[in-house]
């Protein structure tokens, strides 16, 4: 898997890891991100609907439309089974990744 | 176009899904931040600046679900469109074209095509011919019935032989008024030949087709469903057809072509009577047709067909008329297009040439500006564009500029065919039925198309030097030469396009402008046929044209008036030359062909305008006579006693020993058509005793002064006149001007479009030469400059454009000069009292096209000559 934006690859993770919990819709998924970071990390919600969309013209995760628990009508995502798979996938390039980049800084 | 609109459809709706989805996202955050103790409008706020730009975003959505080669198609499609708007003359110039071309070729294709080349409508159609005599008196092969006994009888080349009468007027009642329709005659086979079968109802039998069977008929299915409502109940049914009863059998298909493409509204058994005597039947007229066995040639059934001819020749045809009668044995195509054939090939001809035209004008074009932006693509390329890259963007535009031009020629096709159904004249290439050919309309988008992209490919297909960055560069030599033989060969075409239509259009004007023989100015005409039922014997005529005389003669505003039975340019069926006998002369020369005849009152010559030569005018006195005098045309004259004055002689016209003396010679007038030369004709006057009266007539009435509104009231007049003697006879009331007006219909209307084609061919050529040389005139401005500097006049360098455009000119012409003569075959038959290779018409053409040609090559050399040094010099 080749991936040009390291960047766009950590918001992908950051999406489909949420939705690993079930599903949810765009602003449910920028508020987990927020709060289990305790702030550390901000989705950028203009890019957020774009990301949504690419996943799911991918076909990692899928979206429909149901009425949220305030009664509010949403679109909801869920996880694939191939979304689930490049999660994993996801997941090790990214330890990976951090891994490097932790002894990087460590030995520079 | 259904598959566009859903998608379209689809796309809206998914828009509006994003749109909704982004909203339910800032009502989500508002309801949190509302949770969170905010106000609501400060919640809804905070919202919005949290999420940012909701148009970007939307955008940012709309891109992931654009595919990229569909992005990119769109962003070529625009950057092509502000190309063109750069510099539109060329993108215009090009689509009107390729409009030109496209739809002018469209639309005459489109009619030409059904007549040329489509299949007729009847099963293995190649099979049907038409067979018969052809003689002098039409011209179309017919027959007679006593030879077609003998025909069918004895025949082996055909599967099926079949025959028809002529067309009939008959009056169908329909309710208290009658209807005239057109009826036909035809042998009970005359369906299954054609490989045709009623729509409903049953076919002719045999037994129909007996010669004392009761009166059966198939109605055509337009009048089945204007006269019945498509009601099944009339089969079996008896319906009125000239006062006689008939049974409805049957319903003839919807799509039912008469073979001669006449227009039946019945069909009804011949009945042919093989028991008359033979000379009964010989004088009894026929069309025949005939199936083709599987695998015989028409020339193979012509020559089974031969001794037959030769036998029927002996037994039918008079003597003195043998040596002009030949056996014609033809497809049903030639028979049906015959008289339109060569108009067709010519106006495909000439449209073929104009497509030729407009395509080497739309490659010159494209060469040119390609030539032009060599430089923009060298610098493109050398800024990092990739040659796929490159390739594309000029593909793009060549499909955008093929496209644009596609969508014109499409609407110039509609409006041509528009245009040719309004002028064209009735039953000239069947038009009614003309629609845009779909198939003729994709070919020549294609090709279009292909043209546009092959030559607009060309800078991009070259690989961008360096050099041409420097734009020191002309086109190279070879593309140059390729682009001035272009031009000529538009040139070469438009003289053939132009001499075609010089040609016509001077043999048109001899034909406006020919001496009739007589003035059809201020005369007015009523012609009608007597029904036979009530009119059949000949003193009920006699009676009836005696009343309508004395009614008719003194009508207002009438200063003479006349009754005939037939007026030119037409004539009667003619009799044969060799028929007369004159008393105390040796009998006249054989194969002498028809001579015309009337039968007229005495004021006929006053009314029709035609002068009395020598001798005297019928007078009324004359009318009580036994024996009807005679005045002959002076070519009859001239032929029967030559140098010998023919007043007073006897002369006995039909063998039946009626002497009968001549008192007159009359001027000749056209009275077969107005192309073919006159034919010799007498006329007769109808003296109180006849019994000689045909069912026809046609009433003169020479009027003092002419307007619309005195032609309205005669009109009103003689209607009046006919009511009160019958009034459901159907009276055709015109001027005579109207009458020879429609014999010019025809070469009008070709002339016209001829002329129309070659104007065109001639601005599209006249165009390419303007191009090209400004073209060069613009890649050669910094050598212009320096040759100025170095002391060129400015007449020298205009000569040196003048004479590029000058070579290449008589070049085409050179060659077009030759096409001409090719066409002068093709144009033969078309034209009237002039050569196809009349020299002024040639050089009429060959001046036009001077002409235009040094006014194109005028303005370029023109802005040579004018090219100032300096500036030219400083150029880039």
């Amino acid at each position: 898997m080749k991936r040009a934006d390291h960047l766009q690859g950590a918001l992908e993770l950051l999406l489909l890891k949420t939705l690993e919990r079930g599903p949810n819709h765009g602003f449910g998924i920028a508020l987990h991100v927020e709060t289990v970071t305790d702030g550390l990390l901000r989705v950028e919600e203009g890019s957020l609907y774009p990301a949504l969309h690419r996943l799911e013209r991918e076909k990692l995760i899928a979206g429909a439309w149901r009425i949220t628990g305030s009664g509010r009508k949403a679109r909801f995502y869920s996880l694939t089974a191939r979304g689930t798979k490049r999660l994993e996938e996801a997941e090790s390039d990214w330890n990976a990744l951090s891994k490097g980049v932790k002894r990087l800084l460590r030995f520079a | 176009m259904k598959t566009l609109l859903q998608w379209l459809q689809r796309r809206r709706a998914r828009e509006t899904e994003w749109r909704d989805e982004i909203e339910s996202h800032l009502a989500l955050r508002a309801d949190w931040h509302r949770a969170g103790g905010l106000p609501a409008e400060e919640a809804e706020r905070a919202a919005r600046r949290r999420f940012g730009g909701k148009l970007t975003a939307l955008e940012a959505v709309r891109a992931v679900h654009i595919s990229p080669w569909v992005e990119a198609l769109l962003q070529d499609v625009r950057l092509a469109l502000r190309g063109f708007r750069r510099s539109p003359a060329v993108a215009l110039v090009s689509i009107a074209t390729m409009a030109i071309g496209i739809g002018a070729s469209t639309a005459v294709f489109s009619v030409v095509d059904p007549l040329l080349f489509r299949r007729l409508p009847y099963p293995h159609d190649s099979q049907l011919v038409s067979l018969g005599y052809l003689g002098p008196v039409d011209d179309n092969e017919f027959n007679v019935v006593s030879s077609y006994l003998d025909w069918r009888r004895q025949q082996t080349a055909f599967q099926a032989i079949t025959s028809m009468r002529p067309a009939s007027a008959c009056d169908l009642m329909a309710g208290d008024t009658p209807r005239r329709l057109s009826c036909y005659y035809v042998e009970a086979n005359f369906l299954r030949t054609f490989g045709s079968v009623p729509a409903a109802g049953r076919d002719f039998t045999a037994e129909d087709d007996e010669p004392h069977a009761p009166t059966v008929a198939l109605i055509s299915y337009a009048l089945w469903q204007s006269a019945y409502g498509g009601n099944a109940r009339i089969l079996g049914q008896t319906i009125v057809l000239d006062e006689e009863r008939v049974r409805v059998v049957g319903v003839l298909p919807g799509d039912f072509q008469m073979p001669q493409l006449g227009d039946a509204d019945i069909l009804i058994p011949e009945r042919l009577n093989t028991a008359l005597p033979r000379d009964a039947n010989s004088s009894s007229f026929l069309r025949t047709f005939a199936r083709l066995r599987d695998g015989v040639t028409i020339a193979q059934a012509r020559d089974s067909l031969w001794p037959l001819f030769q036998d029927g020749l002996a037994k039918d045809v008079p003597p003195q008329l043998r040596s002009e009668v030949r056996l014609v044995v033809r497809s049903l195509r030639d028979r049906q297009i015959h008289d339109v054939k060569a108009a067709s090939w010519m106006l495909f001809g000439s449209v073929l040439a104009l497509l030729l035209v407009a395509c080497a004008n739309v490659a010159n074009l494209l060469l040119a500006r390609a030539a032009a932006r060599r430089r923009e693509l060298a610098m493109r390329a050398a800024i990092g564009a990739g040659r796929g890259r490159l390739i594309r963007q000029t593909l793009t535009e060549s499909l955008v500029l093929g496209f644009g031009g596609g969508v014109a020629g499409c609407a110039t096709a509609w409006l041509l065919l528009k245009m040719f159904v309004r002028l064209a004249p009735n039953g000239l290439l069947r038009l009614n039925q003309a629609r845009i050919d779909v198939r003729v309309l994709l070919f020549t988008l294609a090709a279009s198309l292909a043209a546009a992209t092959l030559f607009g490919m060309a800078p991009a297909l070259e690989r961008p030097r360096a050099e041409f960055l420097a734009g020191w560069h002309t086109a190279g030599p070879a593309r140059t030469l390729f682009r001035k033989v272009l031009i000529s060969a538009q040139i070469a075409i438009s003289l053939v396009l132009l001499t075609g239509a010089s040609l016509l259009l001077r043999s048109l004007w001899k034909l406006e402008n020919q001496a009739l023989g007589y003035q059809p100015a201020r005369v007015v005409t009523a012609s009608f046929t007597l029904r036979e039922r009530r009119f059949g014997t000949a003193q009920a005529r006699a009676a009836f044209f005696a009343e309508l005389e004395r009614r008719l003669s003194n009508l207002p505003g009438v200063t003479s008036f006349a009754l005939s039975d037939s007026i030119p340019p037409r004539g009667s069926m003619g009799r044969p030359y060799s028929n007369i006998l004159i008393a105390g002369h040796p009998p006249v020369a054989e194969n002498g062909g028809m001579v015309e005849f009337r039968w007229v009152t005495p004021r006929y010559f006053e009314t029709m305008g035609i002068a009395i030569l020598a001798g005297r005018d019928f007078t009324n006195e004359d009318r009580a006579l036994a024996d009807s005098p005679v005045i002959l045309s002076s070519t009859l004259a001239r032929r029967m006693f030559g140098d010998e004055s023919p007043i007073g002689q006897r002369i006995c016209l039909e063998a039946d020993d009626h002497w009968q003396q001549i008192v007159g010679v009359a001027a000749d007038v056209k009275n077969n058509g107005l192309t073919a030369p006159a034919d010799p004709e007498y006329y007769r006057l109808r003296i109180n005793a006849s019994t000689q009266f045909s069912r026809d007539g046609v009433a003169l009435f020479r009027t003092s002064a002419f307007s619309a509104a005195s032609a309205a009231s005669l009109t009103q007049f003689i209607r009046r006149e006919f009511a009160a003697l019958d009034s459901s006879l159907p009276v055709t009331i015109e001027t005579m001007e109207t009458r020879v007006d429609r014999f010019r219909d025809r070469p009008r209307f070709l002339a016209f479009l001829v002329t129309l084609f070659a104007a065109l061919g001639l601005v599209l050529a006249a165009v390419g030469l303007y191009g090209v040389l400004s073209f060069l005139v613009a890649q050669q401005t910094r050598q212009i400059g320096v040759r100025m500097a170095l002391g060129a006049r400015p007449r020298d360098i205009a000569l040196q454009v003048q004479k590029h455009a000058g070579v290449w000119t008589v070049a085409g012409m050179a060659a077009g000069l030759g096409g001409s003569l090719v066409l002068t075959t093709v144009v033969r038959g078309l034209l009237f009292e002039i050569s196809p290779a009349d020299p002024l018409s040639f050089a009429v053409a060959v001046a036009v096209l001077v002409a235009v040609a040094a006014l194109a090559a005028w303005l370029p050399s023109y802005r040579a000559a004018r090219v100032d040094p300096v500036i030219a010099l400083r150029h880039d």
